[in-house]
């Protein structure tokens, strides 16, 4: 009896979880709905001094830096996904994958301290810039971040791919490119697509690396594709302000929706990943 | 289409992907060997057992307060998440239908997708204020808790999965309930391999930063927190904080040498989870 | 560079066809000669030395582990590692120009166990076919293909539907019109009807008896009676080696080695 008692309370407490931080997210954050009507998500001006919460810029530099940070990382972790699983000998793939994996646990924390005091001066003295805390630094920093974790799922993705269809390509003799991408490709796409939105949903919700390189200027960049200008994220918005802000006042309210937001936005990656999968 | 072409396409396509993943492969690799040149002058024993008084900025001894602070933390997140992850997957296993079982999986999937500072946050809004435990180790430790239940859960139901169906069907046979189904077949059989996965929590907790900032660290003054209720320092906020607020090349120094040991740190829980699961594969 | 390559084009194309053996010699598609193979330190082919005619099936039997499937791998090269000669349609295959891929498009190979794409029935039959153009023009080959491996009148109607919702017997007709259709000059079949039910057995068969009117097949099998039913040659192998070789009839009735009549008797073979 006992025991039933213990699996079903840690069950649902568990699974409650979500709908806790949910909850408290917008009760929190319900001040700011209440007093500004929804006007504040779109609007583009953040001055907190007065009372303007416009969420716009720091929603496009997450949306940017996302996209900056997959754009590269995409390619290049399923090219060396495709290496490791195609092209390298055993024993040296075993390894690179090996080394791979550490390379996706290591603390996001370290990469801020290599964006900061490795990358930033690089950007700043290749691209001539006047600060290198820029949407691009972000967008790398991501990209590294990242990497790892998509080429590691892709790798497994690609091997996954029975030997005998790799087999019966090459009796056909359609060549390694074909075998590429009318084979293995299509047949690891639906990991490669989880791993992306898995590497999605971890860059977006990313915050001390970010918050260290970003700039966090809260403006939308002008024009909206010049990456080389400082931007601000949500989630370097809530890392940079929550401590100043006064526990209830508004400022306060519009951190934690930033916080409902990133939360909504990761549900809904979830949610697709889950479909996809389930899909297949 | 003649072979000359047909080769020359091969050719194109490995080069192009030998182009783009050979980059992949070696800028992590530098990256990693440049926080081991930098950290390389400051590392030393002294360096791990010392201890910074906080007024030298980090500049003082050692990170040993940091060090122990950040394992406290991860040592108390995985002792509060385990037992509920085990109780939820054993749930899983034993009483949910196939309705909840969807529901749960749906879940936990959402919630490991949730960015850890969304957690901080909550525990901002809640266990610091709401309960007004402060910024201290339980609120710290509770918030990572959360950060690393869905990972053990998943990990203990992928667990549970591989048991072999027969061997449960052996005890059933046998009469045997679910308690002890779960005490005498099923655990014996599988805990180096929810070992594991406790271990990777831990090498997660580790490396959250996001989290703790607002809930449970200062940035120097603790050595060894005296209560549940008292902030402590850890490594992943003293990198961070060193990092932004200074630029002394010394203090800088320091900080390549914190991430050394983090990484470290996490990088042997790895190794140790993956010797481990080979153990259990056994 | 272009001019070099035509020419080149130009010359080797007749060289190959011309070095076919000329009229004095027996014709043959495929010749192996003291074809050799170790894996792993292992020994498992030696001294295999056979020929096919330009056309006709001719069937491998032998005790399993005799090295029947190794051979096909060998000859079609995904194996590469043997020594010896092997000379298809009188040029030698390490030397084949554009490589092995170009040589396996000469050389079909079908394996046991069919392996069919996750795609439609078209695509599959389409698969080797290079260029999309090429592929989206090939209604009337996927015809041709599909009624020379028996399966057409089964999938006329659902050319687009998924391929792996036909049976394993229909699949493995498929892999039959996917390698046919990019019309190799020979045809190696490994085991084709092993996994198969009965009838499905009768229309690889019939479909193997159809395509050997042109092309040279050489079959592995396991089943006697297959051997006999196909006609033409059957080499007899044990142990890597090629123990004995000749027309089906004549082998089966009249075996020459012990070694032949024991294993046709007992289905089991001592030849060291």
């Amino acid at each position: 009896m006992a025991l039933k008692w213990w699996l079903s309370a840690s069950a649902l407490l568990s699974s409650m979880t979500i709908l806790l931080v949910l909850g408290f997210l917008l009760q929190s954050s319900w001040p700011l709905i209440q007093q500004q009507g929804a006007t504040f998500i779109v609007g583009t001006e953040w001055y907190p001094f007065e009372s303007l919460y416009g969420m716009l810029p720091a929603f496009i530099g997450t949306v940017w830096s996302v996209t900056l940070a997959l754009l590269i990382a995409l390619p290049c972790g399923v090219a060396a996904a495709i290496l490791c699983a195609e092209l390298l000998p055993p024993r040296l793939r075993s390894t690179v994958r090996f080394a791979m994996e550490l390379m996706a646990g290591v603390p996001s924390v370290v990469y801020g301290l290599l964006g900061m005091w490795l990358l930033l001066p690089l950007l700043e003295s290749q691209l001539n810039l006047l600060t290198g805390r820029t949407l691009l630094a972000a967008g790398l920093l991501l990209a590294l971040m990242i990497l790892p974790t998509i080429m590691v799922l892709s790798e497994d993705a690609i091997r996954a791919v029975r030997q005998s269809q790799r087999e019966t390509a090459k009796n056909l003799g359609i060549g390694w490119d074909a075998t590429l991408w009318r084979v293995l490709l299509p047949q690891a796409w639906p990991g490669i697509r989880v791993a992306t939105l898995l590497a999605t949903g971890r860059a977006m919700g990313e915050t001390v690396a970010v918050m260290l390189v970003v700039g966090s200027i809260d403006r939308i960049p002008e024009p909206f594709y010049n990456f080389l200008q400082p931007a601000q994220t949500l989630t370097s918005r809530i890392g940079r302000e929550m401590a100043e802000a006064s526990v209830g006042s508004l400022h306060w309210a519009a951190l934690l929706f930033c916080g409902l937001m990133l939360a909504t936005m990761a549900v809904a990656i979830s949610l697709l990943t889950h479909r996809k999968v389930a899909a297949v | 289409m003649n072979s000359q072409h047909l080769l020359a396409r091969d050719t194109i396509s490995k080069g192009i992907v030998w182009l783009l993943a050979v980059p992949a492969l070696l800028i992590p690799t530098i990256v990693l060997c440049y926080i081991f040149w930098q950290a390389a002058p400051v590392l030393d024993w002294g360096f791990i057992v010392g201890t910074t008084d906080g007024a030298g900025f980090g500049v003082s001894d050692g990170i040993f307060a940091q060090l122990l602070g950040s394992l406290l933390l991860a040592v108390m997140a995985c002792a509060i998440a385990a037992p509920f992850a085990l109780g939820t997957a054993l749930y899983y296993r034993t009483y949910a239908s196939p309705r909840q079982q969807r529901l749960l999986t749906a879940m936990f999937n959402m919630l490991q997708g949730i960015p850890p500072i969304v957690f901080g946050l909550c525990g901002l809004v809640v266990l610091v204020n709401l309960f007004a435990w402060g910024v201290s180790l339980i609120s710290g430790a509770v918030v990572l808790a959360m950060v690393v239940l869905p990972l053990l859960v998943l990990n203990t139901l992928a667990t549970l999965e591989r048991i072999p169906h027969g061997y449960t069907e052996a005890g059933m046979a046998l009469g045997l309930g679910n308690g002890a189904i779960i005490g005498r077949l099923w655990l014996p059989r599988s805990w180096l391999n929810l070992l594991t996965g406790v271990l990777l929590a831990m090498a997660r907790a580790l490396s959250e930063t996001a989290p703790i900032m607002f809930t449970a660290t200062v940035f120097s003054g603790v050595v060894w927190p005296d209560s549940l209720f008292s902030p402590v320092t850890t490594l992943q906020t003293h990198i961070f904080y060193l990092a932004q607020e200074s630029n002394d090349p010394q203090v800088i120094s320091i900080a390549w040498g914190s991430a050394a040991v983090l990484v470290l740190l996490v990088a042997s829980l790895g190794v140790l989870a993956r010797l481990l699961y080979k153990l259990g594969e056994d | 560079m272009v001019a070099d390559l035509t020419q080149a084009d130009c010359l080797r194309v007749p060289a190959q066809s011309l070095e076919k053996p000329s009229s004095n010699m027996e014709v043959t598609a495929l010749q192996v000669e003291q074809l050799g193979l170790q894996l792993d330190g292992k020994v498992i082919l030696q001294d295999v030395s056979f020929s096919l005619p330009t056309s006709g099936v001719t069937s491998v039997i032998g005790p399993s582990g005799a090295g029947k499937s190794s051979l096909l791998r060998c000859l079609n090269g995904l194996l590469t590692q043997w020594s010896g000669t092997v000379l298809v349609d009188g040029a030698d295959s390490r030397q084949w120009r554009g490589g092995w891929d170009r040589l396996r498009r000469h050389v079909g190979l079908i394996a046991q166990k069919p392996v069919v794409f996750d795609a439609s029935i078209r695509a599959n039959v389409c698969f080797g076919i290079h260029g999309w153009r090429q592929r989206r023009r090939a209604d009337e080959l996927v015809e041709i293909s599909l009624r020379q491996a028996a399966l057409w009148d089964e999938v006329k109607d659902r050319l687009d539907a998924p391929a792996a919702t036909l049976s394993v017997g229909q699949q493995q007709r498929l892999c039959i019109a996917r390698a046919v259709a990019i019309k190799p000059a020979i045809l190696l079949l490994d085991e084709p009807t092993a996994s198969l039910d009965p009838r499905s057995k009768q229309l690889v068969e019939q479909s193997m008896q159809r395509l050997a009117r042109d092309i040279p097949l050489l079959c592995v099998t396991h089943d006697l009676e297959q051997a006999q039913r196909l006609a033409g040659r059957t080499i007899f192998m044990c142990d890597g080696r090629v123990i004995e070789e000749g027309e089906s009839n004549q082998l089966f009735s009249q075996p020459e080695c012990i070694e032949t009549r024991e294993f046709l008797r007992w289905s089991v073979c001592d030849c060291n």
